[in-house]
C-alpha cells in the first residue's frame, strides 16, 4: 500500500471499512487497517494503516502508523511512519510524519513536522529530565 | 443416545417422503434414536431439557433455522446448559426452506446431513445474543434510519440498504470473512449506492424507529436492542464444506 513506487494504493486487507453512506461520530479506534470513504467526526486512531478516500470528510484528530489521504481532514494528523497526501487531499490542521510525499494539487493549511527517531529520543530524554526534576 | 427433534411444520403430508427417506438412511447408518415431534408438545423447553438430563449424547434439529433456534433457546440460560455444553452435541438435518444455518455448517441435504452425523466432526461455535434471544447466523435490519452505537462512537446510515450483524456466514460467496470462533460480531452494511462498510465489534446497540431487526431470517425484534456474543457456546457437528475455518 505505502511503497514509494505506488504511494496511494488502497489498502487491500482492511479490517474496517467505513463506506461513503456512513457517518461516524465519536472516538473511533482500531487495531487493524482502516479505510474511510464516508464522514467521521471525533477522533480516529489505529496501530496499523489508514486510508482516507477522495469522498471522505473527516473532522477529527487522526493517528496511525502509515496513512494515505485523498479526502478532506480537519484536525491534526500524526503518522508515525509514511504519510502520502494525494492530489485531492485537503488538510486543515498540523501534520506530523516519519516520511512524507505530497502529490501536486494537495492543499495543506497547517504546520508540517517531521518526527524522526532523534526527535523521539530527545522527547524521551526531556520527559525523563522532567520526572527527575519533579522528584 | 441420539435424540431427533422434528419441528412442528414437518407434520404436513408434503414432508412425509423426506422423513421416510431420512429414517431409512439413519437406520442404514446405525444412527437411529429417539424421535420427538414438537407438533404435539406444549412444553418444548421441558421436553428438550429432560432429554439432556436423561443423557442424550446428540440432539439433532430436524427442520430449519427456527428448529435450531428453538432448541438453543430451550437450553441456554438454564441449569441444564452446563451438562449440554460438556456432554451433548448439536446436529442438524435440513428439510424445507430457511436453512441458512445448516448451509453455514456445510449441510445441504438429508443424505449429506446423515453422513456428517456419522463422521462427527465437531466445532465450538459462538452464539449471538439479543436480549433473551440467540442467533447462530445473523441479524439483519434495513439500513435507512439505522443508528449503531459501538464502544465510544456511533454510526448513522441514511441510505437505503441492509445492515447485517454476522456471527456465522451462510453464503460462502461473500467477500467478508466471518469467524464464528473469534468471540466477535462482524457488521456488514451494504447500501444502494453499492458501497460497503465492514466493522468488527464485541457488542453494539442498534436503533431504528421504523424497521424491525430480523433474527436468523426467522423472527422480528423491535429496536433499540443490544447485541452481544458468547464465545464457544455450542458444540455443533459440521460438514467439510462449512463456511468457516
Amino acid at each position: 500500500m505505502f511503497t514509494k513506487e505506488n504511494k496511494l494504493e488502497k489498502i487491500k486487507d482492511a479490517e474496517t471499512i467505513i463506506g461513503a453512506s456512513i457517518k461516524v461520530k465519536g472516538n473511533f479506534q482500531g487495531q487493524g487497517n482502516i479505510i474511510i470513504e464516508g464522514a467521521l467526526e471525533g477522533s480516529i486512531k489505529t496501530n496499523a494503516n489508514l486510508y482516507i478516500g477522495e469522498s471522505a470528510r473527516v473532522t477529527a484528530n487522526v493517528e496511525s502508523k502509515d496513512a494515505a489521504i485523498n479526502g478532506e481532514v480537519r484536525g491534526s494528523i500524526k503518522t508515525r511512519g509514511y504519510l502520502a497526501l494525494g492530489g485531492t487531499a485537503k488538510i486543515y490542521g498540523d501534520v506530523q510524519y516519519g516520511e512524507l510525499s505530497i502529490e501536486k494539487g494537495a492543499i495543506i493549511n497547517g504546520q508540517l513536522l517531521m518526527v524522526t527517531d532523534d526527535h523521539r529520543h530527545t522527547k524521551k530524554i526531556d520527559d525523563e529530565s522532567a520526572e527527575v526534576e519533579k522528584q | 443416545m441420539h435424540v431427533y427433534i422434528y419441528d412442528e411444520y414437518l407434520n404436513k403430508a408434503k414432508h412425509n417422503r423426506a422423513l421416510n427417506r431420512l429414517e431409512i438412511r439413519l437406520t442404514d447408518l446405525g444412527l437411529n434414536g429417539k424421535i420427538i415431534r414438537l407438533g404435539g408438545i406444549k412444553n418444548i423447553k421441558g421436553t428438550i431439557q429432560n432429554e439432556i438430563k436423561l443423557g442424550a449424547k446428540t440432539i439433532i434439529a430436524v427442520g430449519n433455522n427456527q428448529t435450531v433456534n428453538k432448541i438453543i433457546g430451550s437450553i441456554i440460560d438454564t441449569e441444564i446448559y452446563g451438562d449440554f455444553q460438556k456432554k451433548t452435541l448439536l446436529g442438524l438435518i435440513p428439510i424445507g426452506d430457511d436453512n441458512s444455518i445448516a448451509s453455514s455448517f456445510g449441510i445441504k441435504n438429508i443424505d449429506e446431513a446423515c453422513n456428517i452425523l456419522l463422521a462427527r466432526r465437531v466445532e465450538k461455535i459462538d452464539l449471538g445474543m439479543i436480549g433473551k434471544y440467540y442467533f447462530l447466523n445473523q441479524a439483519t435490519i434495513q439500513s435507512a434510519g439505522t443508528t449503531l452505537e459501538i464502544d465510544d462512537y456511533s454510526l448513522e446510515i441514511e441510505d437505503k440498504g441492509e445492515v447485517r450483524i454476522i456471527n456465522l456466514l451462510s453464503d460462502q460467496r461473500e467477500t467478508i470473512k466471518s469467524n464464528p470462533h473469534d468471540g466477535k460480531l462482524d457488521i456488514l452494511i451494504r447500501t444502494r449506492r453499492r458501497d460497503e462498510s465492514i466493522i468488527t465489534v464485541n457488542k453494539l446497540k442498534i436503533t431504528n424507529a421504523v424497521e424491525k431487526l430480523i433474527v436468523d431470517g426467522v423472527f422480528e425484534i423491535e429496536t433499540p436492542v443490544e447485541i452481544g456474543i458468547m464465545r464457544d457456546k455450542v458444540n455443533v457437528i459440521v460438514g467439510k464444506d462449512r463456511s468457516f475455518e
